[in-house]
Order: C-alpha cells, then structure tokens, then sequence
C-alpha cells in the first residue's frame, strides 16, 4: 500500500518535472501551421493618460517587425504583451519577478536601474546586437550623448526611449502684477541661458514678491515636493550642478561629491527655506504630489517652480481640461538658473530605456527578437507621437526636423535645453548615495541641521554608506 | 500487602493517565505548534542564517558567508540609538496610553450610555481597525496636511496661522495618535466583552456594602480584566515592536535625521527599500533578528509582570 502511494508520488512529480521541461525556453507561443507565433512580454511605468506610449510604441514596433519575419522567410511571428505600471514602484516589482525568474522580456525604466541590474545579471549587454542592427533602424540616429547614459563598465545595456529636461516654471501672471514688462518676462529665459540671471536673482524677486503681496509668505518659490518617500528626487543635484558640483568621476566611473558645491547647494536652500522664507517648509517633506500640482499648475499661486517638461501635459491633462492655452498665457519656462556669476545654466536629462532581460531573469530566451522589437519602436514617427503626448524631447537626431514633433510649440521650444543637460550616474552604489544626501537635505528643511552640520553629515554619511566614493 | 499492590495499581493507573493526557495534550497542541514552527521558528533560523551573509541585489546568485559582519556594521552607526529609543518610545506610549489606559477610561465612561448609543458607538469606535491602512493613512495626511488642503488646518486659521504640516511640525504626536487609535479600538472590545462577563452580583454587592464607583472599578472590575490586560499588553505590544507600515505611510521615518524611524522600519529601508539598486537583505535579516531576539524576550517579561503560571495554575477547588 505504502509502496504505490510512493509510486504514485513519484509519478506526479515526474509529470511536473516533464511538463516544466516540456514549456519552450522561447516562452509561451501558439503554432499556427508551420508558423510559431512568441509572446515578448513588457513592462513599463508610467501615466496611463499621456504615457502609455512606452507600451504602444512596442505593439506598433510588433507590426513592423512581423513584417521583416516575413520578408526573411523566418517561421516566427511576435505579439507584444505590455503592462503599464502606474504605482511607481515598477523597479522594485521587477527585482523580485526577476529573482523569481519570472521577469518579462523587455522592462523600460530610468537608466541609473542599468548599473544594479546588470551587476546582478538581470538584464544583458546589448553591443552584440547594436553591431548587427544599429545602421539597418533607427538606432543609428540616436542622439550620440544619450548613449552615454545607457553605457555600464563599457558596455551598453539599453536603448533610450525618452528623455526630458526640468526647468524652472515661472508664472507669467505673477511677474506682469510685480510690475515686470512683457518684454522683459519673454528675455527672462535667455538671460538665465547666458548666466545674467542666477538662482539668488530667483529668491530676490520671489522675495519681492512676497514683500510686495505679490504672492503669499512661503510662496515664492517651490522646489518639488517630497513626501515620506525614500526616492527624493533628481530635480535637487541641478541645484549642486549648478554650483559647480559632479557626481561621478567619468575616468573611474567612482561616485564624487564636492565639498565645496554641496555647502552652496545646502546654503541656498537654508537661504530658501529661512533666510529669504520664500519655500515653504511643508514642500520638502510635508506635499502631497496632488496639492503641490494644485497649486503650481495654474500660474496664480507660485512665482518660480522647477518641475519637468512631461509635466507640461500632466498639468493639462489634471487641472486645466486638457487644453494648454492657459499654460501657454500664465507660465514659462527656462534652465535652472546659474548658482553664481560665472557658473552655468543647467537642467537634468533623466533618459527612459528599453532593456534587455537576461534568460536567469525572465527564464526564457526571447533576447535577440525582444532587442529587434525595441530597435523598431526606436523609429522616429513612433517616438514622436508618444513624445508629443507625453511631453518627452526627443531621443533621436531626425525627429527635431520631424513634422510630427517639430509642430508641437512646446517640445520644440525646450529642445535646446538638452544641450545643457547632465545625467544622473550609472553606478551601482547610487541608490545609497541618493537616499543618504536625500536624508540630510530634509533633516536641513525641517530645521535639525544647519548649513555647516549638513555638509559635515553628509560627507560622513556618505563615506560609510558609499564605498570608493572620491571626496574633493 | 494487599495495600501496597493496591496503591502501585492505583499509581501505574495515574500514571498511564498521564501518559495518555501527555499526548493527547501534544496531539490538541500540534496544529498550533505546526503554525507556529512553518511561520515563526523556520522563518526566524532563516532570517538569522540570511543575516550572516551579504545577501543584497549586487550579490544575487553569489552570496557569501560574512559571519557577523552585518551586525558588527550595524552597531557602528551612530543613528541606531536614536531608532532604539524612538522604537522603545512609539511602543511604550502607544501601548501604555492608547491600548490600556483610554481603553479603560472608555469603558469607564460608557458603563453609564444607554445600550442603544453603546450598540451605535462600538461600531463607530471599530472603524479605525477595519479601514485599510492605506486608507486610514490618507485620511490622517489629508487631516494633517498645510493649508489650505489640511482640515485641521483649515479649522484652525481662524484661531492661527496654521498653514505647516502637522506631520511635518509634529510627527511623533500624530503617528502616535493614529496608530493609537487602531489599537484603542481592540482593546476596548476585548475589555468591554471581559466585563460583560463580571457577575451583576459581585458589583451589587460591593455597592450594597457601600463602595463607590472608582472602589468597585479598583478592586473588582480591573482584576478580572487581568487576562485581557496580560494578552493585550503581550500581543499588541510584540505588534508595535515589529509595526512599522503606518509610521511609512506617514513619514516613512522622517522628517529628515530618523526622526520616526523605528527598529523594523529601518530594517525594511535597509533590505527592501528599491532606488537604483538600493537593497540589502543580509544587512536588514541582521536589523530584523535582533528585533526578533527583543521580542522573544519582551514577551517573557510582560509574562512575568503577569505572574502567567498563576493565572494558569489550575484552580486550587480542583486539588481538593
């Protein structure tokens, strides 16, 4: 008795076995015939209202490519299965499905995931497949800088598939009532272009504002919120920049920090928060996303706000009906200001990328049609589209002469601002470098440290938490 | 003669029954202790075993063995005393004032409703315990947030400016508060259910013998409450020592330096907090057990401030 029931037992786990040895390493597929269609399965963050392209932008790029198979006489076909992810907590999903093995083939998210990800062999290196493709798509016309971004110890892992700048928003509105002319507010973002206007002009006449009722205490300059999250946000190291700060050493790849910058970097925001008290305490660290659009989007409450292009459309889309006519009137936009004389203007550029996933992450091996798929999402009527609904710039040289993007006044008015960019680094030890300097900049806010205590803080925070990290 | 093969009769009977009682006593027990070792015992010998390696996302697939290095690591830095007072604090104060000492104001004060309002209030009281954390958290942020948005706040203009971030301005008072509150309405169910079961006699009595109101709740009602005291103060107190998921909602351990990190949010930030890489388990498995090893000793203290073998001593009428 005892004996059959173990038969049996062995029985079942024998035909669990084979049906898992039985499933293709190519993933799920139908067989039609002769033809064999594979299902390449994609994740990607995002607002499902105006960037739900990073997942279309697959589908369409499906067609394309089925075509090509095709043409090639090959017996396989593609379908594209897409998430859209709009928790915000993409990355962290993918981390676990891929230790799980159960990642999909193809993950779009911000380039600094690449250094992680391709240490814990999650993702794989794409220059086979460039050298093989690169001149045949639109590849070929991506921006050169952008690949920067995309490369990991020398080897590329990614594809860009947006970039963005963040200005700084001004409200039109509130400069004509403290008396500015017209043709002032238009030269204002030229001067902060040539380094006449710097970010302690900014908190002049946001103080001005509020001394002249111009505005509320507390409301003359926003920077953007954090509240109760780890990840406090790129937006903050244009200020650092600003100041002359890096963030890595590009010889060594090493996260850097300066002394130097990072005490200006702390001091104009203590000069913010309780010197000039034109910022609110409460943004850094106590607003809510949704109150904080509220009361930027409109152009009537805040005088001088940094956000990013992208939400250019989010503020149409949530608080102005869809139409942007209202922006166009009450709100402009320019670099981040100088920090001082002789410094430079400056802007983030955080690229969005396709990758690749590795078959110990996804448990399947579908890398070279998932990379041709992202190869044709890559063409430049594909990408515009999604960047004029969602507000990206664009990631390749012929798209700003594309009719579709060069007729949308907005992208085509910010473009010029990617030449002023720099990127976040691609390291794998960022992530702790980020949410330790996060950490003392709002401890700086709330009033627990000031400028001296902050710098000291995070140089000793950051050497415990970051290990090579070079210190100027 | 005759005696004595009656009495080792009667001793191999009592022993055989206690045999029997032994293992019939392990047979009721065995589904719990199944539990209690696939959820609590496996768990905890595998956190202490990840939290000799150095498990993170850049050493997947090659972990290695590090000892103690992780908690060597640990106790370097120079914020853990800070989380273990704000641990030892949220805790404390929470389960001191809002999950034995409101409870029993409450119940003090509703013996004298009328039992419709009661039927309506107990409900009402329970809400915080049945709204889903996120919701309950959203509320309080909205409650809590500057002005104009914040209620609070927009209640409070015209009296003061009150345009900060209550979370912001003061975050112990109101996480305390609204964590509090979930475990306030527990413990007055529990309680009040405990003195539903007071015999109406023993507190007539007492008032026929002239004691008053504070007088019966001092002698009468609060030592029969010492069970439910003992399994509130036990349980709700290990809960507090390991909660940490509406201290992140709230202030995800801040503003700023530490300010409301507690012992397992530092722990959950350390091991699953995701930016760029950023987790790292065998570090955070060595945060996590040291909790644990503080709980299992936790818990034997509230056990003995109890006096727990007395109250399951087996009543003394039985031993005559």
């Amino acid at each position: 008795m005892r004996l059959r029931a173990l038969m049996a037992l062995a029985l079942v786990v024998l035909m669990a076995a084979c049906g898992r040895g039985s499933e293709p390493a190519s993933g799920p597929s139908e067989a039609v015939g002769q033809i064999q269609t594979i299902t390449i399965t994609a994740w990607a963050g995002g607002n499902p209202q105006t960037e739900r392209g990073r997942i279309s932008m697959l589908e369409k790029a499906a067609e394309r490519l089925n075509a090509q198979l095709e043409r090639e006489g090959a017996k396989v076909r593609v379908r594209v299965e897409g998430v859209l992810d709009a928790s915000g907590d993409l990355a962290r999903k993918f981390v676990l499905a891929a230790q799980a093995g159960q990642a999909p083939d193809i993950i779009n998210s911000g380039h600094e995931d690449i250094a992680a990800w391709a240490q814990a062999g999650f993702i794989v290196p794409l220059d086979e497949y460039l050298s093989k493709y690169l001149n045949s798509t639109g590849l070929k016309d991506v921006i050169p800088n952008l690949w920067e971004a995309m490369k990991f110890r020398g080897s590329t892992w990614a594809v860009p598939q947006d970039t963005e700048a963040r200005p700084l928003y001004f409200s039109k509105l509130l400069l004509r009532r403290l008396g500015w002319s017209e043709a002032e507010i238009a030269a204002l973002p030229e001067r902060i272009r040539n380094g006449q206007f710097t970010l302690y002009d900014m908190l002049r006449t946001a103080k001005e504002a509020q001394d002249r009722g111009v505005v509320q205490t507390g409301y003359g300059y926003w920077t953007r919120p954090v509240f109760g999250d780890n990840y406090w946000g790129g937006d903050f190291y244009q200020f650092y920049a600003s100041f002359g700060g890096s963030l890595w050493e590009p010889a060594s790849g090493r996260l850097t920090v300066d002394r130097e910058a990072l005490r200006k970097f702390f001091q104009f925001h203590y000069d913010a928060i309780f010197g000039y008290r034109v910022t609110a305490r409460s943004v850094i660290g106590g607003t809510e996303w949704k109150q904080w659009h509220e009361t930027v989007s409109r152009g009537d409450q805040v005088l001088f706000w940094n956000g990013g292009v992208w939400q250019w459309a989010e503020w149409a889309q949530c608080c102005l009906g869809g139409d942007e006519k209202g922006l166009w009137e009450n709100v402009g936009f320019a670099l981040i200001p100088a920090g001082e004389p002789g410094r430079s203007p400056t802007t983030l550029s955080h690229p969005l990328a396709y990758m690749v996933t590795s078959e110990k992450a996804s448990g399947r091996r579908n890398q070279e049609l998932a990379f041709r798929l992202i190869a044709l999402a890559t063409d430049p009527d594909l990408n515009s589209e999604y960047a004029i609904q969602s507000k990206h710039l664009a990631i390749l040289r012929t798209q700003l002469d594309h009719p579709v993007y060069t007729r949308d006044r907005f992208l085509s008015a910010t473009s010029y601002m990617v030449e002023h960019a720099f990127f976040l680094p691609n390291n794998p030890d960022y992530g702790r470098f980020d949410s330790t300097l996060g950490r003392v900049l709002m401890a700086l806010a709330a009033g627990q440290l000031n400028v001296d205590q902050a710098v000291q803080r995070a140089i000793a925070d950051l050497q415990s938490a970051v290990p090579g990290l070079i210190v100027r | 003669m005759a005696s004595n093969a009656r009495s080792r009769l009667v001793n191999a009977t009592s022993r055989r029954r206690g045999l029997v009682g032994h293992h019939l006593a392990i047979l009721m027990c065995s589904p719990a202790l199944a539990l209690v070792t696939s959820f609590l015992v496996v768990p905890a010998i595998l956190t202490i075993r990840t939290s000799m390696t150095d498990m993170s996302l850049a050493t997947l697939g090659s972990v290695r063995w590090v000892g103690l290095e992780n908690y060597r690591r640990l106790l370097e830095q120079p914020e853990l005393p800070r989380i273990a007072l704000n641990t030892l604090a949220f805790a404390g104060v929470n389960l001191i004032v809002f999950n034995i000492v409101l409870p029993l104001v409450v119940i003090a004060l509703s013996a004298a409703w009328e039992e419709c309002l009661g039927r309506f209030l107990r409900p009402v009281w329970l809400l915080p315990r049945v709204t889903p954390s996120v919701v309950y958290s959203l509320l309080w942020i909205w409650l809590t947030a500057p002005a104009p948005h914040g209620t609070l706040n927009q209640l409070l203009t015209p009296l003061a400016n009150g345009q900060s971030s209550w979370l912001l301005s003061h975050p112990w008072p109101v996480v305390i508060t609204a964590d509090g509150l979930i475990g306030t309405s527990f413990a007055t169910v529990l309680f009040a259910a405990a003195i539903k079961a007071i015999p109406k006699e023993v507190l007539q009595a007492a008032q026929i013998d002239g004691a008053s109101y504070w007088q019966a709740f001092r002698h009468i009602v609060l030592p029969f409450l010492r069970w439910p005291i003992m399994f509130v103060a036990a349980y709700q107190g290990l809960s507090l020592l390991a909660s940490f998921e509406l201290i992140l909602l709230l202030t995800n351990g801040g503003p700023g330096l530490w300010q409301t990190e507690v012992w397992s949010l530092y722990g959950y930030h350390q091991a699953f907090s995701y930016y760029a890489g950023g987790l790292q388990m065998g570090y955070g498995a060595a945060i996590s057990s040291l909790l644990v090893g503080f709980g299992a000793l936790a818990s034997l203290a509230i056990l003995r401030l109890f006096r727990f073998p007395q109250l399951t001593a087996e009543p003394k009428l039985g031993a005559i």
